[in-house]
């Protein structure tokens, strides 16, 4: 029986070429037009050190990691005990595995079922040898192998590698060929052990492949930005690297500054000046930017900031995701200080939460924070340019006669006033940390404090009424509701659609406008909800808590599955728990009939 | 431009905001507002293409005494404001003003670094030695062993000499003034504004209130203009002059040319527009495509 779905994983060292395999694997699908999600996993070393490239290809469209991997190649088991829990075999896997690597292998733990795994050992190091006269050439070696077995697509393969090694001397390109075929040649002698797991599916166009990182900064420069201050911080920075590619080439400015503080400091001043600014961030580098969230909450500045979430607190878990921001973006705050969340709850979405902050930002003058994560912004995976598109707003700008004695605070109904900038005569005015009157000027009274508080907090309205955006998954009405955010839409997605195929009703509904509090649109999903499971990545369940200031979750039927992050939420986790809920909602059933 | 289409020129009082300075009688800040409006009125700079941002103090108060653009940011964070307004809008003069406590102590990091990049603007550093706005601690500027409200016993750290410090780590032009020198200071901050890089000006503006009005008198007595044919590019005599401790050397001690930030961005701006229309979004995505 062929597949339509593969889940790969490749570990091993730094100097394996894990990452190269990966990546290649993954263009090579998205190049024949094959669903792709490639996900990279490292230990804190800057170099060496383990590293784990898990690539799903799908004939079908796909929302998560592949949760049990049905093809695992390990160069080294020491590098993949460091993995233990995160990488996960299938009952049936595949396991392909260096037969030279001697490290210890007592106590590798492939996962809680794994009875019918099939072991397989290829001498890949000894291959590369005879056939490219270097080891080095393992990860082609590999390349060919699992595109025999797997039924791969190789002439992308064979053009790739011929790409790789244009610019070294042939002999390299001629040598990396050879070890190509002898991976192809060997896995004839290996061709039982992939039975069932040979991919079938038709060719179609070529798709993009792309992180949510990269997404955010084209989507920042299709918004509009022309400014864009950060300061270097994983897993943020290529929101920073391809950007100081792109934004002169666009005629805007970019500068890499001393620190957070300066970063958001500069993000201000060039929004100030009249031109659409942002910056890039994770959570230690938020916390240095609190002050200032303050001062554009204050002054009306419109500012984004993505915060590209990963393990905390303090240091934490560099290279890993989590959703444990979210209380920080929500009231990081000295004084009352209103800001926009927003949420993208996949890759595509980076591009349309990064589009919609400037939109809302520019609009009411506001700052607003992305709360990406380490999941959806390092993550690659297939899109159609076709679906990347999106509406861009400006600032309102005073009219002649608005100039005429400009007041940039205005009391306006809505809250929002005419923004002036530098080079409008007759806008100039004093922008202030201080509280101030409708002119700018500084004022410490009570009753301009308790105005001005209400004409900021005001705009959120807007900002509540136009913006709010979310999405709602399986049947209209269902037994077990999910509510998640961010990048925990994708395994609940698939969940719940995998239960909507066993003709289970199950829903999900995932806000993107995080704050202000999409109230309206949260009561009416929980009415049509008979069971309520929140679930989330953050270990004092910060969604949890914060649903629970603005809602009434169900009494007795609300349910929470919060966990740690440092490892990516699974399929089958979600499953698990709406299994569980599903057996108790019907037990409760039963005892009130 | 008047109706007619002259140009009508700008009197030092056309820069006046009209909102009254909260400074202490006597505050040498007056002093440094005053040769300000001068310096403007000299160049003939036009109001609404100037941009004056500050942190926090009293002399960060300075913004809203002027009817420029102005921004009094947060504490220490002038200069982060000033990069992002000269590096979005290079057409703009950017003027940023602080204190010694909001500049060298908790600002400290984004002077190195405004020296470092050139940052293509004026840096006015009034320096009273004392915190004032928050009533009387010891600053960066405090020299040794002197008695503050929160150095009961006397200082007992060294003070940093601003203008060694801007020297030190990249600025173009380095200068210090006496808020008590009219002249001399509207002459200073009118080159400062010309010179192309980061400009820094340290005044020293005597803090009646929490330096005593000796202060005033002590500063004045200790003031030394640079010698007649002074050479302000070698770095070496410039170091020498600000750390003289029985005087205090007014006058521009440091000026070099070099590339200033907004020169090193349009540079960059130029080489990657070269040839090139702006490439559309669309473009830009498509370098995501598989490479074969």
């Amino acid at each position: 029986m062929p597949t339509r779905d593969l889940t790969f994983a490749i570990v091993g060292s730094g100097g394996d070429g894990v990452i190269t395999t990966g990546d290649m694997l993954a263009q090579t699908g998205a190049s024949v037009g094959l669903h792709v999600m490639k996900v990279e996993a490292y230990g804190p070393q800057i170099r060496g050190g383990e590293s784990s490239c898990t690539v799903r290809i799908s004939a079908d469209p796909i929302f998560a990691q592949g949760d049990l991997v049905q093809v695992l190649v390990v160069f080294n088991w020491a590098d993949f005990a460091q993995f233990r829990g995160e990488i996960l075999a299938a009952p049936d896997a595949i396991v392909i595995y260096e037969e030279a690597d001697d490290s210890p292998r007592e106590g590798i733990d492939l996962g809680p079922d794994t009875g019918d795994v099939r072991w397989v050992p290829v001498p890949f190091i000894e291959l590369a040898k005879e056939s490219a006269g270097t080891k080095l050439a393992k990860n082609i070696v590999t390349l060919g192998l699992l595109s025999e077995l797997f039924k791969l697509p190789q002439e992308p393969l064979e053009k790739a590698i011929r790409g790789k090694f244009a610019k070294k001397k042939p002999e390299v390109l001629e040598a990396n060929l050879r070890g190509f075929e002898a991976g192809k040649l060997h896995a004839a002698k290996i061709a039982d052990a992939a039975a069932g797991k040979r991919m079938q599916y038709t060719p179609g166009e070529p798709m993009l492949l792309m992180s949510g990182n990269e997404l955010s900064a084209v989507a920042a420069l299709h918004a509009g930005c022309r400014f864009f201050a950060g300061y270097p911080i994983t897993p943020s920075s290529e929101v920073l690297h391809l950007l100081s590619e792109l934004m002169p080439k666009v005629g805007g400015y970019l500068v890499q500054t001393e620190d957070e503080l300066s970063a958001i400091g500069a993000v201000i001043g060039g929004s100030f000046a009249g031109v659409k600014s942002m910056t890039a961030t994770s959570g230690p580098g938020l916390a240095l930017m609190t002050e200032m969230l303050g001062l554009a909450s204050m002054a009306e500045i419109p500012a984004v900031i993505i915060d590209v979430q990963r393990g905390g607190p303090s240091t934490g878990l560099p290279t890993k995701s989590e959703q444990s921001d979210l209380w920080q973006a929500l009231w990081g705050s000295h004084g009352d200080a209103p800001r926009v969340v927003l949420a993208p709850a996949d890759v595509e979405d980076c591009f349309h939460a990064t589009v919609a902050a400037f939109n809302i930002a520019e609009e009411a003058q506001v700052p607003v924070i992305v709360l990406s994560d380490q999941f959806i912004a390092q993550r690659r995976e297939t899109l159609s340019m076709l679906t990347l598109d999106h509406e861009v707003r400006g600032r309102q700008v005073p009219s002649a006669g608005d100039l005429h004695e400009y007041k940039r605070y205005k009391e306006t109904k809505s809250g929002i006033s005419p923004m002036s900038w530098p080079g409008m005569k007759g806008g100039e005015y004093q922008t202030n940390g201080l509280e101030h009157t409708e002119d700018g000027s500084p004022t410490s009274m009570f009753l301009t404090h308790e105005k001005m508080n209400a004409k900021r907090y005001r705009k959120l309205r807007l900002v509540r009424d136009k913006y709010s955006f979310y999405r709602h998954y399986g049947t209209e009405r269902a037994d077990v509701g999910i509510i998640c955010w961010g990048s925990s839409k994708g395994p609940v997605k698939e969940a719940v659609l995998r239960a909507n195929g066993r003709g289970e009703r199950v829903s999900a509904f995932v806000p993107q406008l995080l704050y202000p509090f999409p109230y309206h649109e949260f009561q009416d999903y929980i009415k049509t909800v008979r069971e309520v499971i929140v679930v989330e990545l953050s270990y004092s369940a910060q969604f949890y808590k914060y649903l629970q200031t603005f809602l009434d979750l169900p009494e007795g039927h609300t349910y929470v599955f919060k966990r740690s992050g440092g490892k990516n939420l699974t399929v089958g986790e979600v499953e698990d728990k709406i299994q569980k809920v599903l057996e108790m909602s019907a037990m409760r059933r039963e005892v009130l009939v | 431009m008047s109706a007619a289409g002259v140009k009508v020129e700008l009197k030092p009082g056309a820069y006046k905001s009209g909102l009254k300075p909260v400074w202490c009688p006597g505050c040498g800040d007056f002093g440094v507002l005053n040769a300000l409006y001068r310096a403007m009125a000299q160049l003939q700079i036009e109001p609404s293409n100037t941009v004056i941002l500050s942190g926090i103090g009293c002399s960060s108060r300075l913004p809203g005494y002027v009817k420029t653009y102005g921004f009094n940011g947060v504490h220490g964070r002038a200069l982060t404001l000033a990069t992002g307004v000269k590096v979005a809008r290079p057409d703009l003069t950017v003027i940023a003003v602080g204190g010694d406590g909001d500049g060298l102590a908790i600002g400290g990091n984004h002077l190195i670094h405004s020296c470092r990049r050139n940052l293509d603007i004026l840096y006015i550093l009034m320096d009273n030695e004392i915190y004032g706005l928050t009533k009387g601690q010891v600053a960066p500027t405090t020299p040794t062993g002197d008695k503050t409200k929160s150095t009961f016993w006397g200082n007992p750290e060294p003070s940093v000499d601003p203008c060694e410090l801007a020297i030190s780590t990249g600025a173009t032009w380095v200068a210090r003034g006496f808020s008590g020198d009219m002249k001399d200071l509207t002459e200073m901050i009118a080159a400062g504004l010309v010179h192309n890089g980061f400009s820094f000006l340290n005044v020293m503006s005597p803090c009646v209130t929490w330096r005593g009005d000796d202060q005033f008198k002590e500063m004045k007595a200790k003031v030394a203009h640079l010698p007649e044919g002074y050479d302000p590019s070698r770095r070496a005599n410039a170091v020498d002059y600000t750390r003289e401790k029985d005087k205090i050397t007014t006058g521009i001690l440091y000026e070099v040319e070099a590339p200033s930030l907004t020169d090193q961005l349009e540079n960059i701006k130029e080489r990657a527009m070269a040839g090139n229309g702006v490439p559309t979004t669309k473009e830009m995505l498509s370098r995501f495509y598989p490479k074969f």
